[in-house]
């Protein structure tokens, strides 16, 4: 059992907090610990799974070269069950008891647009991989960072790849209701019309409803031409693809990864409702020409080395939670554990490569994801949690 | 001989709240903020739990759904204060404003409770927590649909942190102020009564519409303002935060408690609240095991952590009680009595479908009289005293008092004209006091309004010391003073009839319908009970007595009517129906 | 558009209406509304995918299986929840009780079974023609069981016992009937009712433990509305809800279409409390 295991228990709570009240000097061989809040259970927890996977892998790597000179990372998890009343309690520990260097997390939208308030108020510095653009603002989060692409940047590359390369002008645009699912059709469907597309239907429909057919008639009966769904429940995208399946309609499916991940296959009635879908990816993580780029191929054998399971998640998550770790660890290796010193060291990483992507923050901009590393990819086509670049790329 | 017992009784109550707010308000001491954000978590359910708890412990209406209250309030509070639909509005103004809206829907959601049975009224709160959800997405111009809205920041001096852990704390101690307040006034035990015996609390003329909405105002506003603070704690609200999971956490939290409590659920919700962070491998069963509590609880042990907490009810009672009626009593009970009125039934008739309940009557009842009702099963006597208790709606004839008519199927109109009953199957209350049960009978005496008993205004608390001495008083004449404070449903059967008496009793009433009061009473207790009814009705009380015990009957009335397959069979003196070849050979017997 | 609001609309109301006569079935046999209504639902869905797409099963033994399992746990429901509450039914301890069943067996779904959705098989192996077997067979569920308990009502023993038991528990007591066993196949026939609903409708509805809260609410519509214990009004009921909801669904939206429905609910509610076709029901002394 290790420490992360007692210290989800009631007992090792009463230590801690023993040991808070005692303020020890820091030794040089105490552990660094790392506030971590992925969702592990609930609805929305595939995405954690996958991350937490590469986090842990990280995490043990850094460990075992050294740790960060000499200090090994602690890294805490505390499930936030896709509950952001959840992730309320658990940046309270983790900031404030727990005294944690740095918060890696939540990673979803709903839990992190409660999260970073609270994080930016207790001063502690902050990476997440959330979309929603609203969660990145250098004035009110000053200490907060995103290591992946914002909703427009993800929302750019689907759009360029329906109006651009597949030309098509009618599109229904659809979500469900959650804070990320509306959030996007929010800020696509303007985008779309300025590209000189048409949105034909734009609408936000709730995950449970389990007959999706009066949507997509009024979809066919707008004269769409393409579906663009954005949603991360797969129940809701597969339900979507067998309807389409279901009433014949060819027209193609651009849209959100989970469009393509294991659960959402799981759900299909037929493998073919899986083809004409592509979902979004990111360059780092696609087959060009069956070939993965250099550092996700030596990823992969990695993975594969430390039996780390790919049926049930995607490439890039797994990556994304790795590359994270390793720029956390080389901030606090460069510039120590005090706040305002990791916060400046992050405004000075500069096109950092990934295995996942690419990443440059500065002072005025934490958003640090390249759009040209935004890509759409063939959901038919996976093959260890990666696809196929959709043709056109 | 009261005294000492009621302060020593204050004492017991008032030292668990005492610890808790002492524990309350030495938690900043430590300066933990993560148990900081725990108390404030608990805090804040627990503003809503203590309104809800006077809804569900109470008055015993299953609201299932409350959380579209902690909804309301949250976003009311949130946008106001955002400023994005209106001025930017002042917190703490905005936070009143929740209150208010929380209130309204409290009232709109209670609305089909005040006339429907109970499980449409569950089902109609689960319909609303599933569409406020639904709309808080729809309506994203003010709520910001499904990526939410920012929450109130409180000014000084309740700032972030340890200001607001106050706030919370201070709200939290005045909703149990009120909500104990309204729940140890005469209207909690009125909801009780609801809750167990709604047919005695008519009887004592309980008007349930007008209190529960009452009721259902408070546990509205109390769970709007609990929402203005839980979107300030969240920092950030989406509609996924108010989820069906919350609201059978705050109902589970109240049942687990124990009904009719106040300690007992404020106990349930902190547990509830605080179980989940120190027991995270459960987390995942928390529900499975709530409910689980939930069905435990309902099966074997239906008092909460209340009942487990009650040590004086575990005392043994003494063996081989006696009930020594005290009838020297009485003519302080029923106070200065009026001039003796009378209630004339004039060719009643009643049916049902085909069947002749009731074929056409004529019973005059006097002042100071006891007249006696007998006559075989299904003669129609316990329905006659219906039709007077206001249950049924004569198909013919009249109902008039002295002289005036007496309105139909009124039950809780009846207790104002002073005409009190008693039941063929006690009505009881089994887990509050001998004395409560008795006091629900002298509700309708009460002078102080609602809002004076919130506040325990001066009205309000002589108003508890009146009607408590009086119940005393009343025990005492029935002979029951010695069990005054014992817990009703650990009483023999026999001394259940004697409390349903001093119940009725409490009212003063004019006229005293007793349903089969010596019934499962022994022969001794009969000749106790036939010499109270004989005192009491000559304080001037018409009495009217339904009975099988020929003896008793004869003893004691000094009219009686004889009822056969729903007509008079014969009526006169005892002595005249004695002699009545008819009723001897029919149902006398002899 | 017409063609998805009546076929969709009916099939999503006979659903509901068996729902409703599985509330009715146990009402009229105990007094008691009861929360597994929608549990029994759920489950004839989740256990008939874990039966055919988990196990393998042939659909038909499939079904036989669901049912059987829904008439044990209708029992369970009686015996667990309903028999130890019933002398108590003025305070209506059953709401309790059946509400904490239904949630333990929900949270147990959600955990063993997972929190999404699942497809469910098709079961009749025929190409679908104009009308799809996710449409017609709920529809054919719900004849079959009005027919059934109809027969059972009128040409049976059994079933005038039942009948009786409904009408005046004690007065058929008092003619020595078993009322406790009686009871008891009530609830076993409830069970196979709320499960077959289920099982016909999850290609519609697929096999989800949320199921549960969505089929209590919509089954209860009908019975509230068309008056409890009148399984006529819960079939009429549960028809025209399918397809109000469905018609209000393709024309402005689900949201739209949930918040008609509960608007429609309340309002009825308020206005005639005993429902549109029900009896004033009599006094409690």
């Amino acid at each position: 059992m290790n420490r992360r295991q007692i210290l989800a228990g009631s007992a090792a709570g009463i230590a801690a907090m023993a040991t808070g009240l005692a303020a020890p000097a820091l030794a040089q061989s105490e552990p660094i610990k790392i506030g971590y809040l992925p969702a592990l259970t609930g609805p929305s927890s595939s995405t954690g799974i996958g991350m937490t996977r590469g986090t842990e892998l990280a995490v043990a790597a850094i460990n075992s070269s050294g740790g960060i000179n000499g200090r090994p990372i602690e890294l805490i998890i505390r499930d936030t069950q896709s509950d952001p009343t959840k992730a309320v309690n658990a940046v309270a520990e983790l900031t404030q008891r727990q005294r944690a260097s740095l918060i890696w997390g939540p990673l979803n939208s709903g839990e992190a647009l409660a999260a970073t308030p609270l994080v930016a108020r207790n001063g502690v510095p902050m990476v997440h991989p959330c979309w929603v653009d609203e969660l990145i603002d250098v004035k009110k989060y000053p200490m907060s960072f995103r290591n992946a692409p914002t909703n427009t940047q993800v929302g750019g590359g689907a759009n360029h790849y329906v109006v651009d390369v597949l030309k098509l002008k009618k599109v229904a645009v659809i979500s469900d209701t959650t804070g990320y699912g509306t959030a996007s059709v929010n800020t696509y469907v303007p985008m779309l019309r300025a590209k000189g597309a048409e949105v034909v239907y734009s609408n936000h429909v709730d995950a449970a409803n389990p007959d999706l057919r009066p949507e997509l008639m009024r979809m066919r009966a707008a004269g769409a031409e393409v579906i663009m769904p954005w949603s991360v429940n797969a129940g809701f995208l597969s339900r979507i693809l067998n309807t389409r399946g279901a009433m014949g309609w060819d027209v193609p499916v651009v849209g959100q990864t989970t469009l393509g991940s294991g659960q959402t296959r799981a759900l299909l009635e037929k493998p073919e409702f899986w083809n004409r879908v592509y979902s979004n990816n990111f360059r780092n993580c696609c087959y060009a020409n069956g070939q993965l780029p250099a550092s996700a191929a030596e990823f992969v054998t990695r993975l594969k080395g430390a039996r780390v399971e790919f049926n049930d998640t995607l490439l890039w998550w797994v990556a994304n939670g790795w590359d994270a770790m390793f720029i956390i660890a080389e901030a606090l290796k460069a510039a120590g554990t005090k706040a305002q010193d990791v916060v400046n060291h992050f405004q000075r990483v500069n096109r950092r490569p990934g295995v996942f992507g690419t990443i440059s923050w500065t002072a005025d901009q934490h958003n640090g994801f390249l759009d040209s590393e935004v890509v759409m990819c063939e959901v038919n086509s996976l093959r260890d949690g990666a696809f196929n670049l959709a043709p056109g790329y | 001989m009261s005294g000492v017992a009621s302060s020593q009784r204050k004492l017991m109550t008032s030292l668990p709240w005492l610890a808790l707010g002492l524990v309350a308000l030495l938690l900043p001491l430590f300066d933990d903020a993560y148990v900081g954000v725990i108390a404030q978590r608990a805090f804040i359910y627990w503003i809503l739990s203590a309104g809800l708890n006077l809804l569900v412990g109470f008055a015993g209406q299953i609201a299932i759904g409350w959380v579209p209250m902690l909804t309301l309030g949250a976003y009311t509070t949130a946008v106001l204060t955002a400023g994005t639909v209106t001025e930017e509005w002042n917190a703490y103004l905005a936070l009143a404003a929740g209150g208010v809206v929380g209130a309204v829907f409290g009232v709109i959601i209670g609305l089909p409770a005040l006339r429907l049975r109970t499980f449409y009224f569950a089902m109609t709160t689960l319909g609303f927590t599933t569409i406020t959800t639904q709309v808080a997405l729809a309506w994203k111009s003010v709520t910001g649909g499904g990526v939410g809205t920012p929450g109130p920041v409180f000014p000084w001096p309740f700032e972030p942190g340890w200001g607001f852990y106050y706030l919370c704390l201070l709200l939290a101690a005045v909703a149990t102020w009120m909500t104990a307040n309204v729940g140890a006034s005469r209207f909690g035990r009125a909801l009780i009564a609801l809750r167990d015996a709604e047919v005695a609390a008519e009887a004592s003329g309980i008007a349930k519409p007008r209190l529960l909405v009452l009721i259902f105002l408070l546990a509205g506003a109390l769970g709007g303002v609990a929402g203005g603070l839980f979107a300030s704690l969240q920092s950030y609200i989406t509609p996924d935060a108010f989820s069906f999971e919350m609201s059978v956490l705050f109902f589970i939290a109240i049942l687990i408690g124990g009904r009719g409590s106040i300690l007992g659920p404020a106990l349930g919700t902190i547990i509830l609240t605080a179980l989940p962070e120190f027991a995270a491998p459960l987390v995942q069963w928390s529900t499975f095991l709530y409910a689980a509590l939930l069905l435990l609880i309902v099966l074997i042990i239906p008092g909460g952590i209340a009942a487990l907490l009650d040590f004086s009810n575990r005392r043994p009672l003494p063996q081989h009680r006696e009930i020594l009626p005290q009838p020297s009593l009485l003519r302080a009970v029923l106070g200065r009595q009026q001039a003796p009125q009378q209630l004339d039934l004039r060719g009643i008739e009643l049916h049902f479908g085909g069947v002749r309940a009731i074929d056409g009557i004529d019973v005059s009842i006097k002042g100071g009289e006891v007249h006696g009702l007998i006559g075989p099963n299904g003669s129609g006597k316990t329905t006659t005293l219906n039709v007077i208790s206001g249950y049924y709606r004569p198909t013919a004839g009249t109902l008039s008092l002295d002289g005036g008519a007496l309105a139909a199927e009124a039950p809780p109109l009846r207790a104002a004209h002073r005409i009190a009953r008693t039941f063929q199957t006690p009505r009881l209350i089994g887990d509050v006091s001998v004395l409560e049960n008795v006091m629900i009978g002298g509700t309708l005496d009460g002078r102080a309004s609602f809002v004076e008993s919130l506040l325990t205004l001066p009205r309000h608390r002589a108003d508890e010391v009146t009607l408590r001495a009086a119940g005393l008083q009343a025990l005492a004449a029935v002979g029951l003073d010695a069990l005054a404070e014992v817990r009703a449903d650990r009483l023999q059967h026999s001394e259940l009839r004697f409390m349903e008496i001093a119940r009725a009793l409490m009212l003063r009433p004019a006229f005293l319908l007793l349903d089969e009061p010596a019934a499962g009473l022994s022969a001794e207790e009969i000749r106790r009970l036939g010499a109270l009814i004989k005192a009491i009705s000559r304080e001037g009380v018409a009495v009217l007595l339904v009975e099988h015990h020929a003896d008793l009957i004869f003893d004691i009335c000094d009219h009686v009517t004889v009822l056969n397959l729903g007509k008079v069979l014969a009526a006169g003196t005892p002595a005249e129906i004695r002699s009545h070849r008819e009723v001897v050979s029919a149902y006398l017997g002899a | 558009m017409l063609e998805s609001i009546v076929s969709y609309g009916l099939a999503i109301g006979a659903v509901y209406a068996l729902i409703g006569i599985t509330y009715n079935v146990m009402y009229s046999a105990s007094r008691v509304f009861s929360f597994t209504a929608g549990m029994l639902g759920m489950l004839g869905g989740v256990l008939g995918a874990v039966f055919i797409s988990r196990l393998g099963l042939n659909a038909a033994v499939a079904l036989v299986l669901v049912l059987a399992c829904g008439a044990v746990i209708g029992m369970v429901t009686e015996v667990l929840t309903v028999r130890p509450v019933l002398k108590s039914i003025e305070q209506h301890l059953y709401v309790l009780s059946t509400l904490a069943f239904a949630l333990m067996v929900q949270q147990v779904t959600a955990i063993e079974f997972g929190t999404e959705a699942q497809p469910f098989p098709v079961l009749v192996p025929i190409e679908s023609g104009w009308l799809d077997q996710k449409f017609w067979l709920p529809l054919l569920a719900c004849a079959v069981t009005i027919v059934g308990l109809e027969l059972l009502y009128r040409r049976t023993l059994i079933g005038r016992a039942f009948l009786a038991i409904a009408e005046d528990s004690y007065a058929a007591r008092a003619l020595g009937l078993p009322e406790t066993r009686l009871r008891l196949a009530c609830y076993a026939i409830a069970g196979v009712i709320g499960a077959l609903a289920g099982f016909t409708g999850a290609q519609m509805l697929l096999a989800y433990f949320g199921n549960q809260a969505i089929l209590n609410f919509y089954g209860f519509v009908p019975v509230a509305l068309g008056g409890m214990g009148s399984n006529r009004g819960a079939v009429v009921g549960g028809l025209a809800l399918g397809l109000f909801q469905q018609a209000a669904a393709v024309m402005f939206g689900g949201l739209h279409a949930a918040i008609a429905v509960f608007v429609v609910f309340i309002v009825v509610l308020l206005l005639r409390p005993e429902g549109l076709a029900g009896a004033v029901s009599g006094r409690r002394v």
